[in-house]
């Protein structure tokens, strides 16, 4: 009872931080359709940021440099909508040719980035020393909970912005109809350039976070965009509730086969991928 | 109020309105009649910004409109209600009708506007927190007319608004209209129901396979052989 009582607490500490992880994905394909392979890249500058503030003479505390990370990687997103996707939609016929090239875009995009962090980073593993000593009887490091508890934190935050504000709503009636949501006098290129810095800046905030976690190099980006893909794949391509509920439903799964055999995890992310698409091919929260 | 001159446009190589001359006075009600596939939505789309003309021009107020983005459009008072209702499903009644609000002029009246909508429709009001799909088809036109009217316009494009709803609804949508109407919005409606159509409006242009073919009053329409053999059956 206590080893399954253990795999879901540490199943879910490894869920929120997947769930944001792959909302910010989920946003920007759900709302702008850019199939953004580049996302992981924005964890790694999320980390790496994090990372540089709390070695240099400021010693910045983690937790604080979210306030740092969060700007820069939304400016950094809205930026690169308003030039770069935006110019490629343009010049898409339909959404589905946009679809193809903003893969391609991002693919660039993704090796630009990271080898620019390894010309200045190198390629060896750095570690964030923060909070790594585990509260009085449990076996759960206080770090971790801090990360789960920023999450929800984000998480109540984001939903309120898409549930009450003028953007959030904006938001939301343009991922289910664009050109209608325009006759409503909203600014589309407006909408989609924030929805894209918002999904960086989650990714640069889960960056923040990770890098108090484990260890970070300027090559960890790829990784977690495979897990982003897959969470949002399984809950439902563009639901950012789906999102939500397939990051827990991955880190579960990855704690229980962690349980018997570490090595398997990357293997059992594709096979519940690959049994989803099967048996359920719109997500859990697909309709 | 509304100008268009020797208006073309259409969809990759295919074109669909032909040098299309359209006016349209303050005050007035005016109807666009024709068969399915003469290019009336492809108009309305052409006026509201979602398409975009291939030559000729399109004045608003006396301010030229046919460069201008949709979501400048509806900002100057011109609120297109499309084809198919088109609301969001998953939003409530009332964000619907917020989102109708969304020019920052009217957003700050959003409240006040919705109290006057829902004297319009008040079983809108009895379904506020509903979300839109489970209205039925009259409520969802209803909904749609409201969210057009958020905006506050001067001028209302509608695109066959009573598609598919059932007779006594039909009769419901046109006394809306005529009440509108008489609140002092002027009106483009687009209709295939020609004959409950020439018995509201003012004025009406037939537009057939991209062109104007004929145009007058309502009164003189119904009488013309043309319109009688090709739209009311007679
Ligand atoms: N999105 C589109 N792409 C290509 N052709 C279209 C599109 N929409 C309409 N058309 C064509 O344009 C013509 C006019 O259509 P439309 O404006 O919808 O007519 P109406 O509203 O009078 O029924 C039709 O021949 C239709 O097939
Ligand atoms: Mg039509």
């Amino acid at each position: 009872m206590v080893v399954i009582r253990d795999i879901i607490i540490t199943g879910l500490l490894l869920g929120g931080i997947f769930a944001l992880v792959s909302v910010g994905l989920s946003l920007q394909y759900g709302v702008g359709r850019v199939m953004n392979v580049a996302h992981g890249e924005f964890i790694m500058i999320g980390s790496f940021v994090t990372f540089w503030l709390f070695g240099s003479t400021i010693h910045l505390d983690p937790l604080v440099s979210i306030l740092i990370t969060a700007p820069l990687t939304f400016v950094i997103g809205w930026i690169l909508h308003a030039t770069l996707f935006r110019r490629l939609m343009d010049t898409s016929p339909t959404l589905d040719v946009f679809e193809g090239k903003s893969m391609l875009a991002s693919f660039g995009l993704l090796y630009v980035v990271q080898n620019i962090a390894r010309i200045i980073w190198g390629s060896q593993n750095y570690q964030v020393m923060y909070l790594n000593r585990t509260v009085t009887g449990a076996q759960i490091p206080l770090n971790r909970l801090v990360a789960l508890g920023v999450v929800i934190v984000i998480g109540v935050v984001f939903y309120i912005f898409l549930a009450r504000t003028r953007m959030g709503k904006a938001i939301r009636a343009s991922s289910q109809d664009p050109t209608t949501a325009g006759l409503m006098g909203v600014n589309i290129n407006s909408v989609l350039a924030v929805c894209f810095g918002l999904g960086v800046a989650m990714a640069g905030i889960a960056g923040s976070l990770l890098s108090t976690l484990y260890a970070i190099q300027t090559s960890m980006g790829l990784q977690y965009t495979v897990i982003a893909m897959i969470v949002v794949v399984l809950g439902g391509l563009g639901s950012v509730s789906g999102a939500m509920i397939g990051g827990v439903v991955l880190g579960i799964v990855s704690q229980i086969v962690t349980y018997f055999q570490p090595t398997w995890t990357l293997i059992a992310y594709y096979l519940v991928f690959i049994l989803l698409l099967l048996v359920r091919p719109k997500g859990i929260m697909g309709k | 109020m509304l100008e268009i001159e020797g208006l073309s446009t259409g969809y990759g190589r295919v074109q669909v309105l032909w040098d299309l001359c359209l006016k349209v006075e303050e005050g007035e009600f005016v109807a666009l009649v024709g068969a399915n596939g003469a290019g009336k939505t492809t108009l309305l789309k052409t006026i509201s910004g979602v398409i975009k003309p291939w030559s000729g021009s399109i004045t608003f107020l006396g301010k030229r409109i046919d460069t201008l983005h949709a979501n400048d459009i509806v900002d100057l008072g011109l609120s297109h209600i499309p084809e198919g209702r088109k609301l969001f499903t998953d939003m409530s009644i009332k964000e619907n009708l917020e989102m109708g609000a969304y020019p920052k002029r009217t957003w700050k009246e959003r409240r006040e506007t919705m109290k006057w909508v829902f004297s319009l429709f008040p079983r809108l009001e009895e379904r506020a927190g509903q979300l839109a799909r489970t209205l039925s088809g009259g409520e969802q036109q209803m909904l749609a007319m409201g969210r057009g009217l958020m905006s506050k316009p001067r001028l209302v494009i509608i695109d066959e608004p009573s598609n598919g709803l059932a007779p006594r609804v039909v009769s419901e949508v046109f006394d809306i209209l005529g009440s509108l109407h008489k609140e002092g919005i002027t009106i483009l409606l687009v209709e295939q129901n020609v004959r409950q159509t020439l018995a509201t409006a003012d004025r009406a242009y037939v537009l057939e396979n991209g062109r104007i073919a004929l145009q007058g009053s309502c009164t003189f329409l119904r009488e013309s052989d043309h319109v009688r053999k090709a739209y009311l059956g007679l």
